[in-house]
């Protein structure tokens, strides 16, 4: 459709629209919204009390709490705004690799799928690029299921590439964000465990929901490709190994990456955060939509 | 089991340099991926070289095993097994055309008895089939069994070539005195002098029959420069009585001239067939027809009745006003400073007078009064006053010539010459001096006949045409060029077509030897008009069907008949078939891996 990827057919749109982001906590929106805020405000769900004064609405009058106690008091119910959601996109070289599994393709579906939940649900999305190259999105919300298109347009435009550290990357992104909300990283995580636990560690901090969605290719899960004396040599920092590839070391390989994945899952789930993985072999919708208790989206 | 040359085995001792080679394996196949974080964990190439366990995939060993095939094969092995060889010789020269009674050859009845005597032939041992003519040889690998040996000779047919009898008697003393054979089935007309070796089994076919042949069939123009020509045919009787015969001559096809003779019994006669007009192929055929019909016709041709092309290299054109006059010589004069090899092409004869060529003439060449060269490297003394001393009577550059009324007033003496031979010689030294080199024709005069042509001075014109009769080659394109005798492929032919119509590639400057019919092969090449060249029989010792003297062998040690043969059996070939097996799996393997690597990346 237009911009959007192929996954985005319209059926997998509407069912899209069925979802909404969820979150642990409550946080304060920018405008009325449909997730309760911690503020006071004019939504159903109790809140407090508080001392009549002169001015305020007789409306809010508790009349049974008066009766018992004979003085006046006032309630005070939550206000219901809409969720600052940020997305963090990582377009570094890394997401380019292996060509044929066409990671950085998924990453960007992914994104826009999240972005569009948020903005059908009528929240504020700000999506974020780590890395890469092209055309510069502006660190302002989105408001608007409309605004999908403009954002698929820049997203598709951006190649990957460069080098990225996702615990300093984030460091820095966290300027940017006043507000605390929804984080959804959208990246392999094809780093060090350590550089990934003080990056998501980061959000935590500061209060905010985290999900994490791991992206990883089929065959660069399974090391497809690779037999006899290869050297190998990393998209991003260029640093080459020379090894000696057979089926004991393919099955070491394999071990391998499942352990990192494994503990990042671990780590996120540890710190209360959501994680989902989604390998390039399977279909899109399919992973979305069987994923959404994984990805922090709720019916 | 053995090897036939244990000596190869030495190359065993690359297997080291192998290992080296793979464990020093440098530039692996370089693939870039997202991250090297779960490769860490791998071993490193690195490692394994210096002081790790070295580590080989299959690869290693498929070459490995590629490298001990490989030298193995060199060396040569051979396993030892029992067998029966058996070698068949069969006479395919033209002796075997003649026909016999019951109206087949003895080519077909050798071959039909040689059948019949390998099909009671059940030893399991391999065959050899030989033939004699034109010279012994080994018609192709030996044969597995009788019924492929029967099958073989089945296509083989009788050339029209004699065979070389002294070889045909050394290859059967061979074969039954090496201990190669256990039996050796000799077919052909003529039998084995007894004591015959007991492994030769001599089947003679044909019994004496009366025959009449042509040979010796030539051309020659009496005159330098006449269209007519003069043919000399000899005919022979090999009957027991006197016969008549009737020779026709054809000229292109078209009637010449019949003539009649009778012969005594075992008679020679010639027949003269002169003033016959021009014709490109001359056709002698002999009448009655008798049972070896081959040498009842002979060819010729004439490459004289056109005109001779000389090319005149000289510093004074006027001498060549007399060979101008000459009928049938086409003159083009050249100065020496303005000739070029290429000049050459054209001409069928050239003259350098007062020169001489910096490289050998691809063409018959006379040097008159040439100066020191590098070329032929003549020793040359001026002198004056010449008396010529000596010549060649019976030569065909002196015949007809009175050299007492030749009065030379000066010239040149030739010293010794590696190469040629003096004709002619004064006082001093060799005055014509003659000789061939590569199939071309040279005479060098040490006087210039060309300022005396005509009436005023009749010896040296006949000398002159003598001289050009030779070097232009008339006279001899008939009866030069037998049927077996290789000849050499003169210059600018590149193809040469059979009298059968088989068109073969020659070389020009070497030997063709694909001469085995009779007949009229045509030499052609690219800018040169078709050469029609005769090649006949000519061998009387052939057409003398009344004798047929027999090869007699003599076998020093001659195997007994009931001796069992040991053969070597090589394994080369089925080394070879696992070392191609070998190298295209391991060349499917790599392209697989490459292919993968690069889809992976």
């Amino acid at each position: 459709m237009f911009d959007l990827p192929d996954e985005f057919t319209p059926q997998f749109l509407a069912r899209l629209e069925e979802l909404r982001v969820r979150t642990h906590r409550q946080y304060a929106g920018l405008g009325k919204g449909s997730h309760l805020s911690p503020r006071r405000g004019s939504s159903l769900e109790f809140n407090d009390y508080r001392h009549y004064s002169s001015g305020d609405d007789f409306r809010y009058i508790d009349w049974g709490l008066y009766g018992r106690s004979d003085k006046l008091y006032i309630k005070l119910f939550k206000e219901e705004e809409d969720l600052l959601t940020y997305v963090f996109l990582d377009a570094s070289a890394s997401m380019a690799y292996p060509a044929g599994d066409r990671k950085f393709d998924r990453a960007v579906a992914t994104a826009l799928a999240l972005a569009y939940v948020a903005l059908a649900s009528g929240d504020r999305v700000m999506v974020r690029v780590l890395a890469g190259a092209g055309a510069k999105i502006e660190p302002v919300f989105l408001y608007g299921r409309h605004r999908i298109m403009e954002l698929a347009r820049k997203l598709r435009a951006i190649k990957p590439g460069g080098e990225f550290d996702l615990a300093p990357a984030l460091a820095r992104e966290m300027h940017s964000i006043r507000r605390a909300g929804k984080v959804f990283i959208v990246s392999d995580l094809l780093m060090l465990l350590n550089s990934v636990t003080r990056g998501l560690g980061l959000f935590t901090a500061a209060t905010m929901d985290v999900t994490a969605v791991q992206i990883l290719g089929g065959r660069e899960i399974r090391g497809q490709g690779l037999d006899g004396d290869v050297e190998v040599v990393d998209s991003e920092t260029g640093e080459h190994l020379r090894i000696a590839i057979g089926a004991r070391e393919r099955e070491q390989y394999k071990q391998t990456m499942e352990r990192l994945t494994r503990e990042i899952k671990q780590f996120c789930l540890k710190r209360g955060m959501h994680y989902a993985l989604h390998t390039t072999e399977q279909s899109f919708q399919d992973f979305f939509l069987r994923a959404v208790a994984d990805l922090g989206l709720a019916h | 089991m053995g090897l036939l040359d244990p000596g190869a085995l030495i190359f065993f001792a690359i297997v080291p340099a192998l290992v080296l080679a793979y464990l020093a394996r440098e530039r692996p196949a370089r693939v870039v991926v997202s991250s090297i974080l779960a490769f860490r964990a791998l071993r490193g190439l690195r490692n394994e070289r210096y002081g790790g366990k070295p580590r080989f995939d299959w690869m290693f060993f498929v070459e490995l095993a590629l490298l001990c095939l490989a030298v193995l094969a060199m060396a040569g092995p051979f396993v030892i097994r029992r067998s029966n060889p058996i070698a068949v010789v069969i006479d395919n020269s033209a002796a075997m055309q003649a026909k016999l009674a019951s109206g087949g050859t003895r080519f077909d009845d050798a071959i039909k008895k040689t059948a019949a005597m390998l099909s009671n032939e059940d030893s399991g041992g391999k065959v050899s089939v030989f033939v004699t003519t034109p010279a012994p040889y080994r018609i192709a690998p030996p044969f597995d069994s009788a019924v492929e040996a029967r099958g073989a000779l089945a296509g083989l047919r009788p050339t029209d070539a004699p065979d070389d009898s002294s070889a045909v008697t050394a290859s059967l003393t061979d074969m039954a005195s090496g201990g190669r054979f256990k039996k050796v089935i000799f077919a052909s007309y003529r039998a084995i002098a007894a004591p015959a070796p007991a492994t030769i089994h001599a089947i003679v076919t044909g019994d004496p029959a009366p025959n009449l042949a042509l040979s010796a069939f030539t051309l020659r123009r009496e005159v330098f420069g006449a269209n007519t020509l003069h043919a000399r045919i000899n005919a022979s009787n090999f009957s027991p009585g006197a016969a008549e015969l009737t020779v026709t001559l054809t000229g292109d096809g078209r009637q010449l001239a019949i003539a009649h003779e009778t012969l005594d019994a075992g008679e020679t006669g010639t027949l003269e067939f002169p003033s016959l007009p021009p014709a490109q192929v001359y056709r002698a055929e002999l009448a009655p027809a008798d049972v070896f019909a081959l040498d009842n016709v002979a060819y010729a041709t004439s490459g004289a009745v056109r005109t001779v092309s000389i090319l005149f290299i000289t510093p004074s054109p006027a001498d060549a006003a007399g060979l101008g006059a000459i009928p049938g010589a086409e003159v083009k004069v050249v100065a020496p400073d303005k000739f070029t090899p290429a000049d050459l092409a054209k001409a069928d004869v050239a003259i350098f007078e007062y020169s001489a060529p910096k490289e050998m003439p691809a063409v018959n060449t006379l040097m008159v009064m040439p100066p020191p060269d590098p070329v032929f490297r003549f020793a040359v003394a001026p002198a004056t006053n010449i008396q010529i001393a000596r010549w060649h009577n019976t030569d065909r550059l002196t015949d007809s010539v009175n050299f007492r009324m030749l009065n030379l007033r000066n010239g040149e003496f030739f010293g010794q010459h590696p190469w040629m031979s003096a004709v002619v010689s004064g006082q001093s030294g060799g005055l014509i001096l003659r000789g061939e080199r590569q199939g071309h024709r040279y005479v060098a005069t040490g006087f210039n006949p060309f300022p005396y042509l005509g009436r005023k001075n009749l010896p040296m014109s006949v000398l002159t045409l003598n001289l050009l009769s030779y070097l232009a080659g008339l006279g001899a394109d008939a009866g030069s060029y037998r049927t077996g005798k290789p000849w050499l492929v003169p210059a600018g032919v590149t193809m040469v077509s059979l009298p059968s119509g088989r068109k073969i590639k020659a070389t020009p400057g070497t030997l063709f030897t694909e001469v085995a019919e009779q007949g009229i092969y045509e030499l052609s090449g690219k800018g040169l008009a078709p050469i029609p060249r005769a090649v006949n029989l000519d061998d009387l010792s052939v057409s003398d069907l009344e004798n047929a003297p027999p090869f007699r062998l003599e076998v020093a040690t001659a195997p007994p008949a009931s001796a069992s043969f040991l053969e070597k059996a090589s394994l080369s070939p089925w080394l070879l078939i696992a070392i191609i097996a070998l190298g295209s799996i391991e060349a499917f393997i790599v392209y697989r891996r490459r292919r993968g690597a690069m889809a992976g990346a």
